[in-house]
């Protein structure tokens, strides 16, 4: 019965080709959806916990566009006082306070800013992916620079040589060149803490104090008691990753409502196609009948060939999502609020096992009513018509 | 009957074959937290054209359109090497230049150029005449301090490339006046960049390497 069925489908290879063809586009969209949702939560959750932060403290403002912008380079319009570093780092709980400056010099002629980062020591301990690639990996003196790689490459620049801010009059040596990371890092300009406030007239202020705790357990209390900090606001890590998987949530339910519309469509599609091929074998059908073919046998051989269609749909649907999953993501990535560069679609065995079966079931309900339907023709009917 | 049997066994194999490297290859991730909206841009960027209204202006204003052509001297190496007296840079295996035009008739260049200077990197924009002889230069970019600015973009000091020649001598003091003190880097920089340029056209000029143009600039 299986050769049979397929030798059925090979026969009309354009109509079942677009019936697949379908099918395999809404299985893609299925395993695409649920493999993004699967991997955003996964990226998002190990990359806060690889950067060993759990909370940061921000101007105010709103809390998590501080939190998002601070962590993707970006400057803010407010400041923190000094102040709310010193009182951070005697929090009992606090095993690490990195203050952060940023500043951005806009460049308009080159359509682009010059991004200046000013750190202290504690920040190596919140950066452990930084490489250097020549040079030192800190500072030698306070007028010094490290370049990030893009950073060093525009702008030509080696370990030893001398740097310039023309906007500031700051002249600063060359004290390393970071390995490319593919993050914000790679275009900013980091100097010392001290040089970044004097640089940008912020003398004692901070764009932001990224906060380490003893004991991930403390995290309640810290928070608690570093709200306190007066023109400073805490947002935990927790809560932003909560925040963009709500966001990227309410996203997803309305993507999966229109791939469920993309499955009907396929459902109608292998319907039509199962259907139009019952009416044109009437004839053949009938011949079955009468030389013996039972009712199952029949409404089992259009069953047959449904189940033919809906795996090749889920099979090309599989290798669809695989094929266009990388385009996929890139465009994810350029919409989302934090982006994470882990990959985002997880293709897991899992997430392609239950969209294959979604596939599999709606070529299986497309078949119930053609196979109801061939079952019940009548061999005398039929050939008399004919 | 054989034949689809085939052709489909081989289509579901070469399915499951992709499917299968796509899942192996996303396995693998790079452990870089925080992505750029944007991908890193390319090593070693090509020096843009800002401001091609201004410069046309100011070159070349009878100019009616400019068309961009690359031309790949990657054939030259060895002319180049002997006339640069250096080894070509891997960027020197390419060559934009923007053919000037009034009407039909070609009336000049505009090359551009990334050099180092002393304190970050300086752009220059050289206007070159049909007959490779310099009509005039201008720095587009440059972060120097401001008397080292100043020094470099003194018209009269750049007036002093007009009229060179690929085989023109390029002494600072000699053949172009000299500048002192911090200035001099930069300087040197910059000399060695407008000659480079001048080889580089004068090269492909004479090897008949003209690829179509395409309009960039009306």
């Amino acid at each position: 019965m299986l050769r049979l069925a397929f030798r059925n489908l090979v026969r009309r290879p354009l109509r079942n080709g677009l019936a697949i063809a379908g099918l395999a586009v809404a299985v893609a969209v299925l395993i695409c959806l649920s493999a993004f949702g699967d991997g955003y939560r996964r990226a998002l959750g190990t990359e806060l916990d690889r950067m060993g932060l759990q909370m940061m403290l921000v101007p105010l403002g709103c809390p998590y566009d501080a939190a998002a912008r601070v962590l993707k380079g970006r400057t803010l319009e407010n400041s923190l006082p000094g102040s709310a570093l010193e009182e951070a780092r005697r929090d009992p709980a606090v095993a690490v306070a990195a203050p952060l400056l940023m500043a951005a010099l806009p460049r308009p002629q080159e359509g682009r800013a010059d991004m200046w980062v000013g750190l202290d020591e504690t920040a190596l301990a919140l950066k452990p992916w930084w490489r250097v690639k020549a040079g030192e990996k800190w500072f030698s003196d306070d007028a010094s620079v490290i370049l990030g790689s893009d950073a060093a490459e525009v702008e030509m620049r080696a370990p030893g040589d001398w740097f310039y801010s023309p906007e500031t009059g700051q002249k600063l040596r060359v004290a390393g060149v970071l390995e490319r990371s593919g993050t914000s890092d790679d275009s900013l300009f980091f100097v010392p803490l001290r040089t970044a406030q004097s640089m940008f007239q912020q003398t004692n202020r901070l764009t932001a104090v990224a906060i380490r705790l003893r004991d991930p357990a403390l995290l309640r209390e810290a928070s608690e008691r570093l709200q306190r900090i007066p023109g400073a606001q805490v947002v935990t890590l927790t809560e932003m990753m909560g925040t963009f998987l709500n966001l990227v949530g309410a996203v997803r339910t309305l993507l999966f409502s229109i791939a469920l519309v993309a499955v009907a469509v396929s459902v109608l599609s292998v319907f039509n196609t199962l259907l139009a091929a019952v009416v044109e074998r009437t004839n053949e059908l009938c011949v079955m009948r009468a030389v013996g073919a039972s009712r199952s046998q029949i409404a089992g051989l259009i069953a047959t060939e449904a189940l033919l269609l809906a795996c090749a749909g889920s099979v090309a649907g599989i290798a669809l999502a695989a094929g266009i999953g990388s385009g996929v993501e890139h465009l994810v990535k350029q919409l989302l609020p934090l982006a994470p560069a882990e990959r985002l679609l997880s293709l897991t065995p899992e997430n392609l096992l239950q969209c294959a079966g979604i596939g599999t079931a709606a070529g299986a309900l497309a078949c119930l009513y053609p196979a109801w339907r061939a079952s019940r023709l009548k061999p005398a009917e039929a050939l008399k018509a004919a | 009957m054989f034949r689809p049997r085939v052709l489909a066994g081989g289509a579901v194999l070469l399915l499951l074959t992709i499917t299968a490297w796509r899942l192996i290859e996303s396995s693998s991730s790079p452990e870089i937290p925080f992505e750029t909206k944007n991908k890193p841009p390319p090593p070693a960027p090509l020096c843009p054209w800002r401001d091609p209204d201004a410069d046309l202006k100011l070159f070349f204003p009878e100019a009616t359109r400019c068309e961009l052509e690359t031309r790949v001297l990657s054939g030259l190496r060895l002319e180049l090497a002997r006339r640069l007296g250096r080894t070509p840079t891997g960027d020197e295996n390419a060559l934009r230049v923007h053919r000037i035009y009034r009407d039909h008739d070609p009336i000049g260049s505009i090359l551009t150029r990334r050099v180092k200077g002393a304190f970050g990197a300086i752009e220059l924009v050289l206007a070159v005449n049909a007959d490779g002889q310099t009509r005039g230069l201008r720095l587009q970019r440059l972060r120097e301090p401001e008397s080292v600015a100043g020094t470099l973009q003194n018209p009269d000091w750049l007036h002093s490339f007009t009229g060179k020649r690929a085989d023109s001598p390029f002494k600072l003091g000699l053949d172009i006046p000299d500048v002192t003190g911090e200035s001099r880097g930069s300087a040197e920089a910059i000399a060695e960049g407008v000659r480079s340029l001048l080889i580089l056209l004068a090269a492909s000029d004479q090897s008949g390497l003209q690829s179509r143009g395409v309009p960039s600039h009306h």
